[in-house]
């Protein structure tokens, strides 16, 4: 990659920049995204959700598991404000990601527009690749450098969100159902990879296992009932664990 | 679904209120607020904890009530390819593309050898 040393700052105007973002965004971390968002086409398609919406949710909400949570939720007929509020609790963990990068796309000139718009591309992909790249940038390249990073890997996205819809009603069964399963498979790795505390061990359990239970409930609660229930259950039963372990000698 | 398939503007609708609404008010308020905010607060370790019951309850969903195609597909075979590909991620050093190939190939070697 031709990222500048931070000893060398180059200078170059804004649009050079945002082409170098471009750039930066056709990465490993563009496969990945392209892959999960194929997996989320397909449970657009399985799930009869329209894909100019579904496109729309790529773009706008720009957080897989919001997503899913969302389009989880609407297929399971989760009352619209419940699900509203499962949602702002899921994108919560966006808050802090955002702060710890702002300080970067604060230029030279401040611009509460711009650093709005930036912030809108803060995802996990788009935040790590941030706080990995744009340290070594001058000033007046972040912004530009990250709308063209983010607004490429966005555009990547859209392509496997598509792809994806298109793919999943014309594959044989097979691959198919391999396909649907790339989405509940890789979040189950990824949650397994990021518990680290009881809590979290707990929260992932109560989870899956309250919703098979929940299942026949009318009125689409089992989301909420696993999801706010069991987060609950977990947080609590993880504060008594951390503490009986604390309390012994 | 359930109930009537959603038109394509219905959906938007919701996509706009539901998904983008309740996801950027977070980034907008770290832009805006700017402060940190306390990692190690308790109602910070709630709404990880119920983000990751969440989380998994979707997931679990995608497991025990799927649609098209895993639909047909049995139960155990679902669970069970899961199981693997969590199996194969801690086996081939916590690699998660293992992980994702394994419980693939055990669905679809599954599904090919049932026939």
């Amino acid at each position: 990659m031709s990222a500048p040393s931070a000893s060398h700052p180059a200078h170059h105007a804004p649009a050079v920049w945002f082409l170098k973002g471009v750039r930066a965004g056709l990465s490993v971390p563009a496969i990945v995204l392209f892959a999960s968002y194929l997996g989320f086409g397909a449970v657009l398609q399985s799930v009869g959700f329209p894909l100019g919406a579904g496109l729309a949710s790529t773009l706008l909400v720009w957080a897989l598991p919001a997503q899913l949570i969302l389009i989880g939720g609407i297929a399971a007929g989760t009352a619209l404000p419940a699900l509203a509020l499962a949602v702002a609790l899921s994108s919560m963990r966006l808050l802090p990601m955002v702060v710890s990068v702002a300080p970067y796309l604060r230029g030279p000139r401040r611009s509460l527009f711009w650093e709005l718009v930036c912030a809108h591309y803060v995802a996990m992909t788009v935040w790590l690749e941030s706080l990995r790249l744009l340290p070594h940038l001058p000033g007046e390249a972040r912004l530009p450098f990250t709308l063209g990073l983010g607004n490429m890997l966005i555009a990547v996205s859209m392509c496997g969100t598509v792809a994806g819809f298109l793919v999943a009603g014309e594959l044989p069964t097979p691959l198919a159902a391999g396909l649907l399963l790339l989405t509940p498979l890789s979040f189950t790795v990824l949650m397994v990879r990021n518990a680290v505390v009881p809590t979290d061990w707990l929260a992932l359990a109560a989870g899956f296992l309250l919703m098979p239970a929940t299942l026949g409930l009318d009125g689409g609660l089992d989301l909420m009932i696993a999801g706010i229930g069991g987060g609950s259950f977990a947080y609590l039963a993880g504060r008594l664990l951390e503490r009986r372990r604390r309390g012994r000698p | 679904m359930t109930g009537a398939p959603l038109t394509e503007g219905a959906a938007l609708l919701i996509v706009l209120l539901v998904g983008f609404l309740p996801t950027e008010i977070w980034r907008s308020l770290a832009v805006l607020a700017g402060r940190r905010v306390e990692e190690g607060s308790p109602v910070f370790h709630w709404v990880k904890a119920v983000a990751t019951a969440l989380l998994a309850a979707v997931v679990a969903r995608l497991l025990f009530a799927p649609a098209g195609a895993l639909a047909a597909v049995p139960l155990a075979l679902r669970l069970g390819a899961v199981a693997c590909g969590v199996a194969g991620f801690l086996a081939f050093r916590r690699s998660v593309f293992a992980g994702v190939l394994v419980g693939e190939i055990v669905l679809i070697a599954g599904i090919v050898l049932s026939r």
